[in-house]
């Protein structure tokens, strides 16, 4: 499998209430992520809006229904039309969640949890190992932010994240958010998650808002809240050159407004990496 | 079946029926945690609903249509793999529903049709010069054995109510709309122009022509129903004028033979 070069740049998610800034000027950022189920249709305009964006700007594919934690291995027609649009968009990478949606029978359209098991992470390694071989390209995991762990739990989220990578050649997208919102929820040291997870197999980062209470919930409907941001600090301090992006999926603000948050992204990363060499 | 199929195959069924009792042993806090993903699909899936079906949860306001929805999602789980199936079959959720104010499964309908024309294959439409050129040489076996391939997304729906005000009312927010019976029976057509799905209401003798059509029927199948109800004679006359208007609002892509 074709190995994913490091590369460096910020970008924000493409979505439907900004479609017209990035039509119609240039929008200051390196690339654009967009759901890539929301483009594997047959034709229409969304196809049109993405591959005149294609043109301006490197396209990130982030699904979100692979189901790659599925007992029920992979849906073959969500796999061709991913291929598909992959072929046609040639994007930067393709990338999915560590989770599962669906079984035979239904399926939930929700990121839901995997038991940390040997078991499961042997299903999620033989499911990607198709995945990336039908696709013809490596492909990166992001860690799902989660509201319950299971009693059969044999290790947790960061060892099995890394050890499906090593297995399988995959690269990880690490969403900084959900490591908070998790470590809330369930009670571990966010340092020790970054302590855990291979670095060097990071391509991407996702920095988003959640809503606090009991269970902190990712919502991705709000800033990205401080405590996010110091782990967001701490995790680039480890990291080569990723893409780093805003994720905003809810109660989306004027195109400015993440722009701003954006640029706080760059002078982190910046004051980060000033920081780990000064030391 | 593994123990991983075993736990997903529980935890689906948790989800989708809160009957459904909790795996023995779960602490409150894993309770609370399937609270939060039961919660999560029910929305997600409404709002889907709701962001397809606008206009008909206008017309029937919004307590209404958050049961009508989530009666749907009970009656027909998700199956598939992507979220923008899951109005598939909802206008004939609204039609069970809402049986004594048919024109609420009429907007469902027209709204599901758009939607799935919005995405449909790109496809150029025949103009009347090359339809003309096609068929210039055609004998009269030809001509009954033709098929026209229309336009992907096009669809077409026998109605009683008028869509057409309906839709503009309900598209403004002077409420409550005023619900007016079609004098006559008629049909919706509903096709994509370029980017935009577009309709309009036909008469009814065009409408079930054209799901003739939809449905494989030939062109001679279709002559000869017209003749059934309009007579010989002014069947072919007929056929000839409604063909050019399909041609004219670019719903025909192709043509067929055997």
């Amino acid at each position: 499998m074709n190995a994913i070069a490091p590369w460096g740049g910020f970008g924000l998610g493409l979505r439907r209430d900004h479609y017209h800034d990035f039509l119609s000027g240039n929008v200051a950022v390196d690339f654009v992520e967009v759901i890539s189920e929301n483009f594997m249709v047959d034709g229409g305009r969304p196809l049109r809006v993405l591959e005149q964006v294609r043109a301006k700007l490197p396209v990130i594919l982030h699904g979100v229904s692979m189901s790659i934690g599925s007992a029920h291995g992979l849906d073959r027609e969500h796999l061709t039309k991913l291929k598909t649009l992959a072929d046609r968009i040639e994007p930067l990478w393709v990338s999915d969640h560590l989770c599962w949606t669906r079984t035979s029978a239904h399926n939930s359209h929700d990121l839901l949890p995997l038991p940390l098991t040997r078991g499961a992470l042997g299903v999620v390694c033989d499911n990607i190992d198709r995945a990336q071989e039908f696709l013809g390209r490596a492909m990166l995991f992001e860690n799902p932010s989660s509201y319950l762990t299971f009693p059969e739990d044999e290790m947790p989220e960061w060892e099995f994240l890394a050890e499906m990578s090593l297995r399988t050649g995959c690269y990880l997208l690490l969403d900084v958010n959900n490591i908070h919102v998790s470590a809330c929820n369930h009670g571990f040291e966010a340092a020790d998650y970054l302590a855990g997870i291979p670095a060097d197999r990071v391509r991407q980062v996702h920095l988003a808002g959640h809503t606090p209470g009991e269970i902190v919930i990712d919502t991705h409907d709000a800033p990205v809240c401080d405590a996010v941001w110091d782990l967001y600090a701490k995790a680039m301090s480890m990291l080569g050159d990723v893409a780093v992006m805003i994720e905003r999926d809810d109660a989306i603000p004027p195109l400015p407004e993440l722009l701003t948050e954006l640029a706080r992204a760059r002078i982190s990363t910046s004051a980060a990496l000033g920081t780990e060499k000064a030391a | 079946m593994s123990a991983l199929a075993l736990r997903q195959q529980e935890f689906l069924a948790c989800l989708l029926d809160d009957a459904t009792p909790l795996p023995a042993g779960w602490d409150t806090r894993r309770v609370a945690g399937m609270a939060v993903y039961r919660n999560a699909y029910r929305t997600r899936l409404i709002d889907a609903l709701r962001e397809t079906f606008e206009r008909t949860a206008r017309l029937v306001g919004e307590d209404a249509f958050r049961r009508a929805a989530a009666h749907h999602l009970i009656t027909n789980p998700p199956t598939g793999w992507t979220i923008d199936l899951t109005g598939e079959r909802f206008a004939e959720t609204c039609a069970e529903l809402f049986a004594h104010d048919p024109d609420v499964a009429e907007v469902a309908w027209l709204e599901w049709a758009m939607h799935r024309a919005f995405t449909a294959t790109d496809a150029e439409p025949l103009i009347v010069s090359r339809f003309a050129a096609a068929t210039a040489g055609f004998s009269p076996a030809q001509w009954e054995a033709l098929r026209l391939r229309l336009i992907p997304g096009t669809a077409v729906r026998a109605i009683a109510h008028d869509l057409a005000k309906l839709w503009e009312v309900l598209g403004a927010s002077s409420f409550p709309p005023q619900v007016e019976r079609l004098p006559r029976p008629g049909y919706a057509l509903l096709w994509r122009e370029g980017e935009r799905p577009v309709f309009m209401l036909i008469p009814e003798q065009n409408g079930r022509a054209l799901a003739g059509l939809l449905s494989g029927g030939t062109f001679g199948e279709m002559c000869a129903a017209l003749a059934e109800t309009i007579g010989p004679a002014k069947a072919a006359a007929s056929a000839g004028t409604m063909l050019l208007g399909w041609l004219e609002l670019g719903l025909v892509q192709a043509t067929e033979t055997e």
